[in-house]
């Protein structure tokens, strides 16, 4: 029998190896390991560069082009490398790289609640199917129905000043977020538990926890870990979104999508397009990276995700 | 067809109540709101008195529950605030009154929709043609140069947010280069050259960044599509190459495609929110970004209820296209 | 014998994959003519299908085809695609085992039928239709010209393969390869689709290859038989040789699998012990010997050197490929 070869190698295992086979994966997980290392090293390398994100340098703006940045791109130079902010001079690295911050706390910290909640939820629904099912399924239905961006700038009419805006990010996109995850491993897990496996479990008087422990979880982890992957860079993106709409992280805690916004006035007078291009390429490559990632890990996890309802 | 007709009524009959589910959350959501609005309108002084009246005039003196059932009625027959001379008339279906805007929330909404609708809809026919188009070159030449490329445009697309993509399109295209106009909307019925011509650019950002997504779908659909045992019988037949693609192929792609396509649709005032601030037009979305700055909570629940009601009509067109497109869905 | 129709000469079919090439068929030859029916038998894996489908020019890009495919003496191995699709489906078709995945689930079966015709004849879609119900009628689908409107999944599994078999016959094609076509159905309705294909073969004259496990039906309907083994033939002969005088171990082992009607069922059926070596892993010697209960009874020679198809004396054309000149005593 061939299968006793491929039995003995566990899944993780055939899984790593194959994520060392596949170059988008590789080229991703590059990336993704260079942006968290930057990201969790931010208030170093500014102060490494010897600057911060606050300090105005007006003496490096000029005055005659409506106080953008002196010199070429956008004043880069040894003490700023990204050159500064126009109009106040403000030092653009170390925005960038704190921006870069803000965006990948926000975006893991919502992957991580949406993952588990969404996880929980969709296999405790397909286990226990019934009533609690079905209004889980409503309830979903309703999410999906909801204008998510609409709502989310919508919101910040509502909530007080006072509350924290990242907080609140975090707390919509995963009131949102969750929902999609719920969905698929519900309708994964559903099929799961008609096998006879599972059957098996729970006639030799396996407890709920259990089976869903032993025999749910360790089968759904591969999809649980791609959507996972793949919802990085969307909640990267959403961020940005809402960010450049003014209804992000209020200033002064930097974030790439607001200085894209501010960026505006500039792209269209052409006075200084540095502004747009480093946050912006900074932004880009995040998305990237965690896209190719999470396409590595949907291929080497032979996950498919057909989008049907 | 009776069992069509049954299927539609209750489709229609669901979508409405997930509607009215929808909106009594929204006005519950936007009401508790800690400002009041009747501060805006009571003007200086605002003594106790006038703040009273004004209150009493926008009817929030009135239980939340109350301005509901309000609200749903003015949709029906029509609202009035206040009597006399003063009085201000909302006409049904009302959906609202913006006092700061002194409009009917309705008029407000469908004179900003056909700027966002002429984006949106635009970019959609592109990205759509554009992107299965390209789905399906892509999966033809799997592993060849054509594919590569596809593929490689598609991941660019997909890594790319759309205000970026609309302003680095403005700084090559409407500076640098200075062939399109940067910004600004000019109505169809004033002259469609210039509506055309000031959409191109919005038109064809979110064509390529959405397209991305339908190429990556199309073309795995494809190739898993092209597996299947029925292709093979199509290739005994004695069917060429173009038509086991399009003719045999095709159909059973486009059933994922149009469930996409239905979702992006519904969610397409969302982004075009974006491009509307990137590309200075005033559509909805700016609509609803200023009323959120004024405190203008009839705006908001209008633009916010109105996107929900573009989502569930979505859903419900892509229900009923799957039924035409795949005889195998039954509607009993 | 008549002149055969087709004829196949020392066909070989090597897939190159990533564990390296795969040699699936590995020299085989047979022959069909007009009227007659060819039995192709042998276990699973043993190269059966892909031997059909290398007639039919329908291997995948990744396979290597040598050897001769001649329809009425002409070559049609290494013919243009374009050449080919003209006689797909038109001088040769083909019937598939599962005929619900066989047929285009989005498409009715009249016009799944019409399309066949018009892919092989300018007509109107008018006269092609007619042609469909006509067709469906004669495979003995009750009330062909309603029924052809419906979709595959509306039909039993019975008159679904009824409807691909009106597919396959609609161009009155010389050649009929049926892949195992009734294993996916019960045992009646195999036997309603034999009779069926022994009625239309006696109708229009078409030459059978009929791929089956089920040597009950090919006692039945066979003229020749080929047995195959891992790639290549084991033995070679007339339906009487195989069943009265069966020379190859392998073909005594696949006798004795087969239940029996007209004799007292045995305590139990007697199946090759083992299982096939996969294409390609025993290069030298004889592919059966490592379940052959004969093999003592020669020696070294079958570990050693390959044993060829050989004529047997004063048998016709009843050749095997097996070092054991004398027949075979049934061992139990
Ligand atoms: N595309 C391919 N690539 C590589 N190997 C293949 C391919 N198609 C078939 N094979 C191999 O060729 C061999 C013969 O397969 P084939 O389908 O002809 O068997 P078969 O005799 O029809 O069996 P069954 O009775 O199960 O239908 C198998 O071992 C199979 O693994
Ligand atoms: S050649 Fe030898 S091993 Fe092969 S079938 Fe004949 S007796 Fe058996
Ligand atoms: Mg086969």
């Amino acid at each position: 029998m061939s299968s006793s070869v491929a039995g003995t190698v566990s899944p993780t295992r055939q899984a790593m190896r194959r994520m060392r086979r596949d170059r988008s994966a590789r080229v991703g997980l590059v990336v993704v390991a260079l942006l968290i290392v930057i990201a969790a090293a931010a208030p170093l390398l500014v102060r490494l560069a010897g600057q911060d994100a606050t300090t105005y340098h007006i003496d490096l703006l000029d005055p005659a082009r409506g106080n953008a940045p002196r010199g070429a791109i956008g004043g880069a130079s040894g003490t700023h490398w990204f050159g500064v902010e126009p109009l106040t001079g403000r030092d653009l690295f170390s925005i960038v790289v704190l921006g870069l911050r803000t965006s990948l706390f926000i975006a893991v910290v919502v992957t991580l609640i949406t993952t588990v909640v969404g996880t929980l939820a969709g296999i405790s629904a397909a286990y226990f199917g019934g009533w609690y099912d079905a209004v889980l399924s409503r309830l979903l239905d309703f999410l999906f129905g909801f204008p998510q961006l609409v709502f989310m700038i919508a919101l910040g009419i509502v909530v007080p000043a006072r509350f924290p805006r990242w907080l609140l990010l975090i707390l919509v996109l995963s009131f949102f977020g969750w929902a999609g995850l719920a969905r698929l491993i519900r309708n994964q897990a559903r099929s799961l538990v008609a096998r006879e496996f599972v059957e098996a479990a729970r006639s030799v008087g396996s407890s709920g926890w259990m089976v869903i422990t032993r025999e749910l979880l360790p089968n759904l982890l591969g999809p649980v870990l791609v959507v996972a992957t793949l919802a990085i860079p969307g909640y990267i993106g959403a961020e940005a979104a809402l960010s450049f709409l003014g209804v992000g992280v209020p200033p002064p805690t930097p974030s790439l999508g607001r200085s894209i916004s501010d960026s505006i006035a500039w792209v269209y007078t052409g006075a200084d397009p540095w502004f747009l291009l480093f946050p912006g390429a900074m932004l880009f490559l995040a998305v990237l990276g965690f896209t190719l990632l999470g396409d590595g890990v949907r291929d080497v996890f032979d996950v498919r995700l057909r989008r049907t309802n | 067809m009776p069992d069509l007709v049954w299927f539609l009524i209750r489709r229609l009959f669901g979508a409405l109540l997930v509607m009215l589910a929808l909106s009594l959350a929204v006005y519950l959501i936007f009401y508790a709101i800690p400002a009041d609005p009747a501060h805006l309108a009571c003007g200086k002084p605002c003594t106790p008195d006038r703040l009273e009246q004004a209150r009493h005039f926008m009817q929030l003196d009135q239980s939340t529950l109350q301005q509901y059932l309000n609200f749903l009625k003015g949709i029906v027959a029509g609202r009035t605030f206040g009597d006399g001379t003063a009085a201000v008339h909302c006409n049904a279906p009302c959906f609202g009154y913006s006092f700061p805007l002194a409009r009917p929330v309705t008029t407000l909404i469908t004179d900003r929709l056909p700027i966002t609708a002429s984006i949106a809809l635009g970019a959609a026919v592109l990205w759509l043609l554009f992107g299965v188009s390209l789905g399906v070159i892509a999966a033809l030449n799997r592993g060849r140069i054509l594919d590569r490329l596809a593929v490689g445009v598609a991941l660019a697309g997909v890594s790319t947010p759309s205000f970026l993509l609309g302003l680095l399109a403005i700084l090559v295209f409407g500076f640098w280069l200075n062939m399109v106009p940067v910004n600004g909307y000019v109505p169809l019925t004033e002259s469609p050259v210039d509506w055309a011509w000031h959409l191109v650019t919005p038109w064809i950002v979110l064509a390529i960044l959405q397209a991305a997504s339908y190429i990556r779908l199309t073309r795995s659909q494809m190739l898993e599509e092209l597996n299947l045992d029925y292709i093979t019988t199509a290739r005994a037949k004695g069917a060429g190459e173009a038509r086991v693609v399009l003719t045999h192929g095709l159909r059973g792609v486009l059933v994922p495609v149009i469930t996409l396509f239905g979702l992006d649709l519904g969610g397409l005032l969302g982004g075009a929110i974006l491009t509307e601030k990137v590309f200075s037009m005033q559509g909805l979305g700016d609509l609803l970004i200023s009323a959120v700055g004024q405190l203008d909570v009839a705006v908001v629940v209008g633009v916010t209820l109105f996107s929900a009601f573009l989502i569930i009509l979505a859903n419900l067109v892509v229900d009923i296209v799957h039924g035409v497109l795949d005889p195998r869905v039954s509607h009993g | 014998m008549a002149e055969p129709v087709l004829e196949v000469h020392d066909l070989h079919v090597t897939f190159s994959t990533e564990n390296g090439p795969v040699p699936a068929v590995d020299g085989i030859d047979f022959a069909v003519a007009p009227g007659q029916t060819l039995a192709i038998v042998g276990e699973s894996g043993s190269g059966k299908s892909v031997s059909s489908s290398a007639v039919m020019g329908l291997l995948p890009s990744n396979a290597d085809v040598t050897g001769e495919v001649l329809l009425d003496g002409r070559q049609l191995a290494g013919l243009p695609n374009d050449e080919l699709r003209k006689i797909r489906g038109n001088d040769i078709a083909m019937v598939f085992q599962d005929a619900l995945s066989a047929l285009n689930p989005y498409y009715s079966v009249g016009w799944q039928v019409a399309e066949a015709y018009r892919l092989h004849h300018d007509v109107p879609k008018k006269v092609a239709r007619r042609r469909a119900v006509e067709m469906l009628d004669k495979v003995g689908i009750p009330d062909a010209a309603r029924r052809a409107d419906s979709y595959p999944h509306e039909f039993s599994g019975g008159m679904r393969q009824r409807v691909v078999i009106a597919m396959a016959l609609v161009n009155d094609p010389r050649v009929l390869i049926a892949d195992e076509p009734t294993t996916a159905l019960d045992v009646t309705v195999q036997a309603q689709i034999m009779r069926l294909l022994d009625d239309v073969q006696d109708e229009f004259g078409t030459a059978l290859i009929l791929i089956s496990h089920d040597l009950g039906v090919v006692a039945e309907v066979a003229d020749d038989v080929l047995v195959m083994y891992a790639g290549r033939a084991a033995e070679r002969g007339t339906v009487r040789d195989l069943f009265f005088r069966a020379a190859h171990p392998y073909s005594l082992g696949l006798l004795g699998a087969m239940p029996r009607v007209d004799v007292p069922p045995k305590p139990r059926l007697t199946t090759i012990p083992g299982t096939p070596p996969g294409p390609g892993s025993i290069t030298t010697g004889c592919p059966f010997q490592p379940r052959c209960a004969y093999t003592h009874l020669v020696g070294e020679r079958c570990i050693t050197e390959r044993p060829e198809l050989t004529p047997r004396p004063g048998e016709g054309d009843h050749e095997a490929a097996c070092h054991l000149g004398r027949r075979p005593e049934v061992i139990l």
